[in-house]
């Protein structure tokens, strides 16, 4: 981290990381208004955000102390789930301040370089390909969708009506187990047809891994943990249809949940990633 | 989660923040999405000492985040392992369709070699 050039131009001797970091959140094209960056709270101990110039792009920025950030110091906090969220909900304030007026790529959290010139020349030496991506996601909004299900009463097998032998309660939780396994399996061709629906109003779309039960905080499966692109232009298009397909699956086991409008993260891709996401999706 | 039937219809001014009580969607955009800018590891610039970290390599050892179920970088075919996974299977598919052409053309030879 401390090798520098020799020729590095400027006067300052070669030196280790100073007393803070040049923290970036994200990139847009579109200038961020004023006092938008003095009125956010970036990260815990660092300074006001800031914008910095990139040619035609912008950087909101903000000095972090090298030591909370350091990789060992950031994998200690991260351990820490209060901090984990702390950290996590001022990178994304970071990204929603470069998202004030127009599109914005997010970076990922704790991108960090030495100095603001440092920073500058990595999205320089990016600028076609970030370009590129802020064209693709300019007024689009990025929406998730979650199936849950299927809500399966507690098993009764043993507490059915019926005779009590052991042959008779037997033959019941088979046949319970092989409900359940339909309801699944219907509960699950619920949730495709949901995505297949919903993606006929998205310019783009991607699953993501269903998240756990423990981190949903739901007691069913999560079956489906979709996000899709959507022009701000078809936006009550697409609403309304969740809306219609959550209604719909009332009355199956399923539920469908959307939240949003989110700044597009899981779209925020250059090119020569799409290929790997599009073949982790499945798709 | 957002109560769907209560969803405004209406058109938002900006994309705003999650609503309230989506802190694993939250977690699931920002700890392992964005655009990695010449923030590789085997990145090696001389001139550029760029400290970029990038979280998901020294995230795996978020034990924490672990134990909350936050593990889809697993599978997260950035990190390679599962391409490299499914490369190698493809490799496999490929080397038993040979060995059985093989073995049908000449089944001494795949009888030696048994």
């Amino acid at each position: 981290m401390s090798t520098l050039s020799a020729d590095r131009s400027d006067a300052a001797p070669p030196a280790l990381p100073g007393p803070t970091l040049t923290c970036v959140f994200a990139v847009t094209d579109t200038p961020v208004p004023d006092g938008v960056c003095a009125a956010t709270p970036g990260h815990d101990g660092g300074g006001p955000l800031r914008v910095l110039a990139a040619g035609p792009l912008h950087l909101v920025v903000q000095d972090v102390p090298a030591a909370a950030f350091r990789e060992e110091a950031l994998a200690e906090r991260l351990n820490r789930p209060d901090e984990l969220e702390r950290c996590a909900r001022a990178h994304h304030r970071g990204v929603q301040t470069a998202a004030g007026a127009g599109p914005a790529v997010p970076l990922p959290m704790a991108t960090l370089y030495l100095d603001d010139d440092n920073a500058v020349r990595a999205v320089t030496a990016r600028e076609a390909s970030l370009r590129a991506v802020l064209d693709r996601l300019r007024d689009r909004t990025e929406w998730a969708v979650k199936v849950h299900g299927p809500v399966i009463a507690p098993a009764s097998a043993a507490t059915g009506d019926g005779p009590l032998d052991g042959r008779s309660y037997l033959r019941r939780a088979s046949a319970r187990r092989r409900t359940e396994r339909e309801e699944r399996e219907q509960a699950l061709a619920r949730a495709h047809a949901v995505d297949r629906e919903l993606r006929r109003y998205a310019v783009a779309a991607t699953r993501h891994r269903p998240q756990s039960e423990q981190l949903s905080g739901r007691g069913v499966p999560q079956l489906l943990n979709a996000a899709y692109l959507v022009d701000d232009g078809r936006r009550e298009q697409f609403v309304r249809a969740v809306g219609e397909l959550a209604r719909a699956a009332r009355r199956s086991a399923v539920e469908v949940t959307m939240s949003g409008p989110w700044i597009p993260y899981s779209f925020a891709r250059t090119d020569e990633n799409e290929y790997a996401a599009r073949k982790e999706a499945g798709a | 989660m957002t109560d769907l039937g209560t969803w405004p219809a209406g058109p938002e001014t900006l994309p705003a923040g999650p609503p309230s009580g989506s802190l694993a969607d939250l977690l699931e955009r920002v700890l392992d999405k964005g655009i990695v800018i010449a923030g590789d590891i085997k990145i090696d610039l001389l001139d550029i000492e760029l400290l970029t970290i990038r979280l998901r390599l020294f995230i795996a050892s978020v034990e924490t985040a672990k134990k909350a179920g936050i593990d889809w970088w697993e599978t997260d075919p950035a990190l390679s392992s599962r391409a490299a996974r499914d490369a190698l299977g493809e490799e496999n598919a490929r080397l038993r369709a040979r060995l059985e052409a093989l073995g049908e053309a000449d089944p001494d030879t795949t009888e030696a070699t048994r």
